[in-house]
């Protein structure tokens, strides 16, 4: 059984508060000499990196690993090494850590770049600037960098995506600090970047706006460390005295001296124990000092380093690495000793329980209201435990507590045991991250999952994401990457087939996990992509397959310059918005031969393709269509938009002139000579029109009309011989054109000359239509001349049309019909009429 | 809705009374909210600027006092020439199409020169396309431009009929080759299927068909793919979805419609079903106090031909009970009930001579406001079907039927291509004519070439030769429905293969009815809508709903004593409808005709899937189901009427017709010409 709670507390302000030192790992040998070496440490349970610090002398012979000049190492915080790579830039002047578990290195030619985990980088500049006259210094945070140019001045960068730096307002300093620091925009006022600056026995204060001299007097100063929530600000004098005071310089909060401490050499470094309490270290031995001066003292054999946590501080010794914090409300309440605060009475109860002792019927009948606290409270205490066996006593006498409560949602006891498995599995030595309870809350369950992958734990990423019901999506993801990357082209494969099968395998071990793990939601295009950049063109293809997403997949295809397999699976999806974007895009690129050739050698596959290019360009860029056509030997098309541009066109020359191309077109496919000819005769037309126009001195309008109408119009102005004209020079059928001549006249009123029409010759279409069209007109009684010259048997119908009864009655009579007769007189509209049909079938006797 | 009173009138409309099953007035409602959702995306007050072609669709949707209540403080129509707009706020609402885009940019460089300072949203429907950013990225706006969507989907435009109104679908899919429209079709019946469920089985015929099928599995399959909580069930309410390629029957199109609805379509000409009529016919001289609701809708300029001014008039079925018992009549038979409901209506208001006590007179108050706007449809109808009757009496239009009846016969093709020659040569109709050749080739496989060429030479001369595109593309692979015979030897094998084996289908198919039943006998048969030929279209559907109508005539047998209707008939005589299986019994017929087939069954995500897959063949006796009915490329008023008398003819199944628009022999051809009927509109644009 391992040490009850309190064996690692040590009071302070008289028993009022505890801080306890927990040991999180012991890592005697695994770490350099700390003090050989600049380190620098990442929050949250991250990891350390460290270089060696070149103004140290070394003694050779060591037992401590150590490592060549310009090399950067890192370790877990349980001394693992993670990562090791070698500088060849420029010096190096500052690294720090990214709040997403990146490392960044920054060096004086004003170049930094984000390593990740796995050693990967990104590069980004400070701009030419900063290049010119170099990087001195830097302050490096969670979001943001600000470096020190060799000008003395400062430059701001924003997040971590390569951002344009911000020049912060001139400091107006003539030599370098001795110290600076930053505090990081999101626990400013303002919400903008604060540098401090320690100059001569003052401090200034710059933001982007201005520099504010705080008038200070007590400097100058070797250390300065503003808390973790940007409050207050530690600051140690040159006399060696701690003096702490709120950012803004308006509160003196507490002051130490630290001259008073017995320790060898100067303090190496001032942290934040959460943040009320500082830590000031030096060479063997770390001082907390409290808020009102009470200090505890812990011992190390070596150099040590200290990591500010929100609600601690780690430190790493040459031994050890500690996590020293404030103890919990929680656990004090259930642990201190004499407590008897509901949740300790709750836990004794649970003792005496496990003990079989009756006290615990009566420990719990005292605190019965308050019974719901107690057990919250000592959840939460088992929250703060590191030692599962703690843990598991806590979350016990919850158990026991919530047993005799009618109604507790258990969703809390719940969650902290999923919590704590969690939490101890990720602090286990191998993993290495001895994250708090309060640092994981803080971060989200889905960080952490992120975290693990970007060390490559993916089994660990997985349970961990399944055991908490998380989407294993971005687990898959990182971790097909992982394995593109790892996976290089099958060593010493000669030629492409080796290359191919090695995609093969590693394309189908992908899928086959995803389809396993039910990773469905995960982009396959994102993984090719990851691929392409790597150079896997052949793998990035095959993964790419798997995107049942059409619109993932082609602007991928595109960039990766598969132009043909692009077109090809935007045709297939169906989605002719798909199509445009792809056509519109290697249109912009390609040149138009090759473009037009994709197009064409793409067959009957890609012939939507084809037509939705046409769509566009007939509205857009019909020249484009014409040399599309033309590249393709398209005659018929060719020739169709010839007319089309011809039906728009105004001037006639041109008009005539596009027709004349159509003709062309058609005449030089030989399946067409019907086209061709029927495009001659336009041009013959339009010819004639022309024509006629200047004949009429422009008076009437011929041009554009079709071979009737200009029959029409000619006979309308009686230019009765140039219909003629057409009528032979185009074939005119004779019933055509005697119905449009029939037409003509009717609708100018001009009945003689249709008299003299009709008795030209006898009508090819007969003399019924006549009368029809002159009834329809409202010409009945012209329309009546006509019907004596009709089928015999129509005419008394015709008449009846015509409403001439008499005549009617008459033709009757001669065809000697009496039943239509006796028909007609049941018809009569009215009474004369019938009279008179009556005279005339008496007559008929 | 309508209330499940059993005690029906005699003349109640044969309403298809799907509404109880499937309550499609949702779609409207999505869609409605949908505008003011984008609407309300841009802050303040608004001009809106919207595309013609939208305002018709639009209308169905929403109405101008809702835009006013959302912002819209002026509304233009999308045309060339400046804007002149007074709101910071302008609101584009169109369709991706290139030429509005141009329009568009335009109008805002012209500000730009201007230097009127706007903002400007654009609201595509219905969605966003590259080519659109493409386009405004060429003429240099794409800057100054908010661009987002307006989904608008289907739209109900009878209780039991949604469409996408898209007029141009035909010649987009099948003249240019752009599939836009199946597209957007398939994430249409998407919608559908998130609403409503997944068609358990899908059934369809037609390349389009195929491709249309193909992509609502893929966004089914997308949509279980992203997670459990997307994945859909099997729908309920529908037993399948069967989808018609327009290309499988392009008969019917050209065939002149007789129903009345379809008639009115013919002469009158329905759009987004508005019909433009005379005043008079809408406001009652004697009436002043009749519905303001009429006057509302816009007054549109009336054409110069014209002497009275016109008016758009919303025809429905649930405003205008009349209309609802019209609509599906053969034309022949609309006359009779005309009659019989202004003798009913009079005897309606005879009954105030009856009235003797004080409560009897209120009683016969209350009913004059119904009986007023039944007087009111009444009107409306007669003065319509006026409107028709004339045009019906046409020595063109009887020819024209005449030449149909021969060709769907086949009796005397070369006879029939020369009426169609004198037609031509008396100045028909340029539509009637290519409709009329066009069912020539497709009925008899093709037209002399000789005589072919003479007719189009015929026809470049009577109408112009810039029509010859318009007879290229009718002849072309695609459409292929003007062809010669025998076919040159260097078409492509695609044209060859797809001849229409309309002789063969005819008789399998039972498209003709035998020329000796009177009209009245054929009333119960779908052959009644063209007055004897059952459009193959509704036959391909029968042959997966109603597999014994294809047959014979399911009511033929157990006609009632007198009446014409067997809408009056017990339920009971009614046939159950049988379990959707597919084409099954009809494979070879089906076959036969080009273009691909399929038939597929769709697994839901969450529900158990063998209990479901049986129930759906085995539907529970009392459990009425319905069958979408969906046609690629539009389909006529004569359709929807056939298929409603199919779903009458059953029961336990009742038929959702969708389709991408309404179509007909004129608006094919015309949109094929590009010659569309004259739009008409002021700068100032309304619903």
């Amino acid at each position: 059984m391992s040490d009850h709670p309190t064996a690692s507390w040590q009071p302070m302000q008289d028993g009022n508060v505890f801080y306890r030192r927990q040991q999180s790992y012991s890592i005697s040998g695994k770490l350099p000499n700390l003090g050989d070496c600049i380190v620098a440490g990442c929050r949250h349970g991250g990891p350390l990196a460290m270089m060696r610090n070149h103004t140290k002398l070394i003694a050779l012979g060591r037992a401590a690993p150590i490592f060549s000049k310009s090399q950067i190492q890192v370790y877990s915080p349980a001394g693992e090494g993670l990562l090791l790579f070698s500088w060849d830039q420029a010096k190096i002047v500052r690294f720090g850590w990214a709040g997403d578990e990146r490392l960044v290195v920054v060096n004086e030619e004003g170049v930094y770049r984000l390593y990740d985990l796995q050693g990967d980088y990104e590069q980004h500049s400070l701009g030419s600037e900063a290049a010119e006259v170099g990087i001195i210094d830097a302050r490096i945070h969670e979001n943001g960098l600000v470096a020190m140019t060799g000008s003395l001045q400062l430059l701001d960068v924003k997040g971590w995506e390569g951002g344009k730096p911000l020049t912060l307002a001139n400091p107006g300093l003539s030599e370098p600090p001795l110290v600076w620091t930053v505090i990081p925009p999101d626990l400013t006022i303002s919400r903008h970047v604060e540098v401090l600056l320690s100059v001569e026995s003052t401090i200034l204060t710059v933001d982007n706006l201005e520099t504010v001299d705080q008038r200070l007097s007590r400097g100058p100063f070797t250390h300065m460390s503003p808390s973790p929530n940007g409050k207050s600000l530690a600051l140690l004098t040159f006399s060696g005295m701690l003096w702490v005071v709120s950012t803004d310089f308006q509160r003196n909060l507490a002051e130490f001296d630290t001259g008073n401490v017995v320790a060898d050499g100067d303090v190496r470094q001032i942290a934040w124990c959460g943040s009320d309490a500082i830590l000031v270290i030096w060479d063997a031995l770390a001082l907390l000092v409290g808020p009102f001066g009470d200090t505890l003292q812990y011992f190390y054999s070596g150099p040590t380093f200290a990591i500010t946590e929100p609600d601690g501080v780690r430190i790493i010794g040459p031994d050890v690495c500690d996590f020293v914090q404030k103890v919990p409300a929680s656990t004090v309440s259930v642990f201190r000793p004499g407590s008897t605060s509901p949740s300790a009475i709750l836990y004794d109860a649970w003792d005496n329980f496990s003990n079989r002792s009756p006290k615990a019927d009566e420990n719990i009948r005292s605190i019965r209201p308050e019974l719901v606290v107690a057990v919250d409270e000592i959840i939460d205490a088992a929250g703060q435990e590191w030692e599962p066996l703690w843990q598991r006593r806590l979350l016990n006498a919850a158990n026991f507590g919530k047993a005799f409560l009618d109604l507790y949602n258990p969703t809390d006891f719940v969650n902290m045991g999923k919590t704590l498995k969690v939490l101890n599995a990720v602090r286990f030595y191998e993993i290495g991250i001895p994250i708090t309870l309060a640092q994981y809350n803080y971060l989200s369950p889905s960080n952490l999952i992120a975290r693990l992958t970007s060390r490559n734990l993916h089994l660990l990423a997985l349970r961990v994401s399944s055991y908490l019901s998380l989407p294993p999506d971005n687990v898959l993801k990182h971790w097909a990457t992982a394995k593109i990357l790892k996976s290089k082209p099958v060593p010493g494969a000669t030629g492409k087939d080796a290359d191919m099968t090695g995609d093969e395998e590693v394309s189908r071990g992908i899928v086959e996990k995803f389809e396993k793990l039910g990773g469905i939601g995960v982009s396959y295009a994102d993984i090719a992509k990851k691929a392409w950049e790597v150079g896997r063109t052949g793998l990035a293809t095959m993964l790419l397959d798997h995107e049942p997403r059409a619109s993932d997949q082609v602007p991928l295809l595109l960039s990766m310059k598969e132009d043909r397999i692009a077109l090809q699976k935007a045709v297939d999806s169906g989605d002719t918005d798909l199509v445009y974007h792809v056509l519109l895009h290697l249109y912009k690129r390609l040149p138009l031969g090759a473009f037009f050739r994709l197009i064409e050698d793409g067959g009957e596959r890609l012939a939507p393709a084809s037509k939705l290019l046409q769509v566009y360009a007939r509205e857009q860029n019909p020249d484009m269509l014409r040399d599309f056509f033309y590249s393709d030997d398209r005659r018929v098309e060719s020739a169709v938009l010839c007319l089309e541009e011809a039906g728009r066109m105004q001037d006639s020359a041109a008009k005539a002139n596009s027709v004349k191309a159509a003709q062309k077109f058609f005449s030089e496919d030989k399946e067409r000579s019907f086209e061709a000819k029927m495009m001659d005769e336009y041009g013959r037309l339009l010819a004639f029109q022309q024509q006629l126009e200047k004949e009429t001195s422009d008076k009437i309008q011929f041009f554009g009309l079709s071979v009737d109408e200009t029959i029409r119009v000619c006979l309308l102005n009686g230019m009765a011989k140039k219909a003629d004209k057409i009528k032979s020079d185009f074939k005119v059928p004779d019933k055509r054109f005697w119905h449009v001549k029939l037409h003509a006249l009717a609708g100018a009123r001009d009945f003689e000359g249709l008299d003299a029409f009709s008795r030209s010759k006898r009508s090819p279409i007969g003399y019924e239509a006549f009368v029809r069209h002159l009834l329809e007109k409202g010409h009945p009684k012209e329309a009546a001349t006509y019907v004596p010259r009709c089928d015999a048997p129509k005419r008394v119908d015709l008449y009846v049309e015509c409403g001439e009864w008499r005549l009617a009655g008459k033709e009757c009579k001669e065809r000697n019909d009496r039943a239509k007769l006796e028909q007609l007189r049941k018809l009569s509209p009215n009474s004369m009429i019938a009279r008179e049909l009556d005279q005339i079938a008496t007559s008929m006797k | 809705m309508a209330a499940p009173t059993t005690t029906a009138e005699e003349s109640s409309p044969p309403q298809t009374g799907l509404n109880d099953v499937l309550d499609v007035s949702l779609l409207k409602e999505i869609a409605r909210n949908s505008l003011i959702h984008a609407l309300n995306s841009v802050n303040g007050g608004k001009t809106l600027v919207l595309d013609p072609s939208l305002a018709g669709p639009l209308s169905l949707v929403t109405e101008v006092s809702l835009l006013q209540q959302h912002g819209v403080d002026k509304m233009f129509w999308l045309e060339a020439g400046p804007l002149a707009a007074v709101t910071t706020n302008i609101v584009y609402l169109c369709r991706p199409r290139i030429t509005w885009v141009k329009i568009i940019a335009d109008q805002i460089k012209r500000h730009a020169r201007e230097s009127k300072k706007h903002t400007y949203t654009l609201l595509l429907v219905p969605r966003i396309s590259t080519l659109v950013t493409r386009v405004l990225e060429e003429e240099g706006v794409l800057g100054d431009v908010t661009i987002s969507s307006y989904n608008l989907q289907f739209i109900p435009i009878a209780d039991d009929v949604i469409s996408l109104e898209n007029d141009n679908a035909f010649k987009e899919i099948w003249v240019d080759g752009d599939e836009t429209a199946v597209y957007d079709a398939s994430q249409a019946l998407h919608s559908l299927q998130k609403l409503f469920g997944l068609f358990p089985r899908i059934v369809g015929k037609g390349d389009c068909a195929a491709r249309l099928t193909d992509l609502l599995l893929r966004h089914t399959s997308l949509a279980s793919n992203t997670g459990p909580e997307t994945a859909l069930a099997t729908s309920v309410k529908f037993d399948s979805l069967v989808v018609i390629d327009r290309r499988v029957d392009m008969i019917t199109p050209f065939l002149t419609q007789l129903t009345y609805e379809g008639l009115i379509d013919e002469v009158v000409g329905i759009k987004n079903c508005h019909v433009e009529v005379p005043v008079s016919l809408l406001n009652a001289p004697s009436n002043p106090a009749a519905p303001p609701s009429a006057a509302s809708t816009s007054t549109a300029p009336a054409p110069a031909l014209a002497k009275e001014k016109k008016r758009k008039h919303h025809l429905s079925s649930a405003t205008d009970p009349i209309y609802a018992e019209l609509r599906d009549l053969n034309f022949a038979s609309v006359g009779k009930r005309l009659n019989r409901v202004a003798r009913r209506l009079d005897d309606d208001y005879k009954a105030r001579h009856q009235a003797q006590s004080v409560a009897q007179l209120r009683d016969f108050v209350g009913k004059l406001g119904g009986l007023q706007s039944e007087h009111q449809a009444l009107r409306l109808h007669t003065g319509l079907s006026e409107i028709i009757v004339p045009f019906t009496r046409t020595d063109v239009f009887n020819k024209s039927l005449e030449i149909q009846q021969n060709l769907l016969a086949s009796y005397d093709v070369p006879g029939q291509v020369a009426a169609i020659e004198e037609l031509l040569a008396q100045g028909a109709d340029m539509q009637l004519v290519i409709r009329l050749l066009c069912l020539a080739s497709i009925t008899s496989g093709g037209i002399r070439s000789k005589t072919l060429e003479n007719i189009k030479r015929e026809i470049l001369q009577t109408y112009g030769y810039n029509f010859l595109p318009l007879l290229l593309s009718l002849a072309s692979p695609p459409l292929a429905v003007l062809l010669p015979n025998p076919l040159p030897a260097s078409t492509p094998a695609a044209v060859a293969d797809a001849k229409y084996p309309f002789v063969a289908l005819r008789k399998s198919l039972r498209l003709l009815l035998d020329g000796n039943e009177s009209l009245d006998e054929l009333e119960n048969d779908i052959s009644y809508v063209y007055s004897g030929y059952a459009p193959i279209s509704v036959r391909l559907v029968q042959c997966v709903a109603q597999k014994g109508g294809v047959l014979s005539n399911p009511a033929g047998k157990q006609k009632g004593p007198e009446e014409d209707t067997d809408a009056s008939k017990p339920a009971a005589a009614k046939v159950h409808a049988h379990p959707i299986v597919g084409f099954k019994g009809f494979e070879d017929v089906i076959a036969s005709i080009p273009g691909k087939t399929v038939d597929v069954v769709q697994q839901g995500a969450s529900s158990a899937g063998g209990d479901v897959s049986t129930a759906s063949l085995l539907p529970q006796r009392d459990q009425t189901t319905i069958t979408a009915v969906f046609f690629v490329g539009g389909c006529t008023y004569t359709e929807i009427a056939a298929l409603r008398w199919a779903g009458r003819q059953n029961q336990g199944r009742k038929f959702l017709i969708a389709t991408t628009g309404i179509v007909n022999g004129a608006s094919i051809v015309e949109g094929i010409a590009g010659v569309g009927r004259a739009a008409t509109g002021t700068k100032d644009a309304s619903l």
